[in-house]
């Protein structure tokens, strides 16, 4: 009885750990190989997994027993320090640093706590303006671009603050963005005042879902890499109706050209 | 000389390219939440793919074998980073291939396509839409690919680390 329930305590610590690796971004291999790396590390003589876009399963076998376990996957956003940490406590536990309560503990103590949003907003709007002058803008479009991805990120982190699907966060992200970088068009700024929209809309490119999707169905996981492709697609394609919403308002129309 | 005069141009332009790829690289880890130690790799890693893919570009290399060559130096990168500091290539790499995802080309495609919805069909819109998603298809494939070349060709049956 006792051996069943050091079994059942395994299955629950690798299925939590497998959980918080899909929540957050890592690709499919990374998943599948952590958790079963942790489950032996623990004393498993065999672990199986199934992973689908919004769920996975863990079946662990010790002395002919099995036992199965499922668990919901919502996404919580990409965060590689929580997927850096839990490959620390899988690292540890192989070299008998941890042992099954250590690596319930540290865990449990994980928060996916996150850069202080400011300072991603500030970096950003950097980030943006830099296409901008790796395209060829000059200084104008350069500070309008800085200022348009710094509204349009506000808007994005006051919104997923309050847990909206992020199709539409993207969507009226887009259109904040636009509606900003779209004076550059109107009042002729710059150089290139394309540039400017070009740019400042490129924080919503989804790269991470896109490489990982590639990545998934390169190693075997067609399923995962579908759904990653999938929402990555319907990510841009709601950003491009925030845009054209917004270039409807406006009447200007560089994207076509 | 007109050579040597050349020679500094492409290095100046280089650096520039370099230097204006890492602040993209950093921004997005931060977005990624990429552990504080691990920023300035990613840095690194970014600035050094875009001037990898930079030079390929100027010797008449299609942008999507650039992409690849390019990513694939990060790759490389990656793993060699990634065993000094116990954490997945992924974390380092991702961040420094952003700055080269195709994001113009694919919103291309995707507003011709709603326009053509809204406009109905047209030549010119139809030749943006596939011109700019095949573009956008074949770059990412090529930066997929060439983070996963290490895996693919000397980690295939273990991992990393």
């Amino acid at each position: 009885m006792d051996d069943n329930q050091n079994q059942r305590d395994v299955s629950r610590i690798c299925v939590l750990a497998g959980q918080m690796l899909l929540q957050h971004g890592a690709e499919s291999t990374l998943v599948a190989d952590i958790t079963r790396r942790l489950a032996y590390a623990l004393g498993m003589a065999q672990v199986e997994l199934s992973l689908s876009a919004n769920a996975m399963v863990l079946t662990t076998i010790e002395n002919d027993h099995c036992i199965t376990t499922a668990r919901q996957c919502p996404d919580r956003g990409i965060n590689m320090r929580v997927v850096t940490d839990i490959q620390h406590i899988c690292i540890m536990a192989e070299r008998g640093v941890l042992d099954r309560q250590g690596v319930k503990t540290k865990l449990d103590a994980l928060t996916p706590e996150r850069y202080n949003r400011w300072l991603v907003l500030v970096v950003i709007g950097l980030s943006c303006a830099a296409f901008s002058r790796l395209a060829g803008g000059d200084l104008a479009v350069f500070l309008l671009t800085f200022l348009a991805s710094c509204c349009g990120m506000f808007v994005r982190q006051e919104i997923a603050h309050r847990h909206f699907n992020p199709l539409l966060n993207f969507g009226a992200t887009a259109f904040v963005t636009t509606a900003v970088s779209a004076q550059a068009i109107l009042f002729d700024i710059g150089n290139e005042p394309f540039l400017a929209m070009a740019s400042s809309v490129l924080m919503l490119v989804p790269g991470f879902p896109l490489i990982n999707a590639v990545s998934d169905m390169v190693k075997g996981h067609i399923n995962m890499g579908l759904a990653r492709w999938v929402m990555a697609s319907l990510l841009t394609l709601s950003t491009c109706l925030g845009i054209i919403l917004a270039m409807n308002i406006f009447q200007v129309w560089p994207w076509l050209i | 000389m007109a050579d040597l005069a050349t020679i500094v141009r492409f290095l100046m332009a280089l650096l520039e390219q370099g230097a204006l790829a890492m602040i993209p690289a950093v921004g997005f880890a931060l977005v990624f939440n990429v552990p504080a130690k691990a920023l300035k790799y990613c840095a690194v890693a970014g600035g050094l793919g875009m001037m990898v893919r930079f030079s390929a570009l100027q010797q008449g290399i299609s942008i999507e074998l650039a992409s690849f060559m390019a990513a694939s130096t990060v790759g490389f990168l990656g793993i060699y980073w990634s065993k000094r500091l116990l954490a997945h290539p992924k974390v380092f790499t991702v961040a420094a291939v952003i700055p080269m995802v195709p994001g113009v080309f694919a919103f291309k495609s995707m507003i011709a396509l709603v326009e053509l919805n809204q406009r109905g069909f047209s030549t010119e819109l139809f030749t943006v839409l596939v011109d700019n998603l095949l573009k956008a298809f074949f770059i990412t494939g090529g930066l997929a690919l060439g983070l996963a070349l290490p895996g693919l060709l000397f980690y295939r049956r273990k991992s990393v680390i």
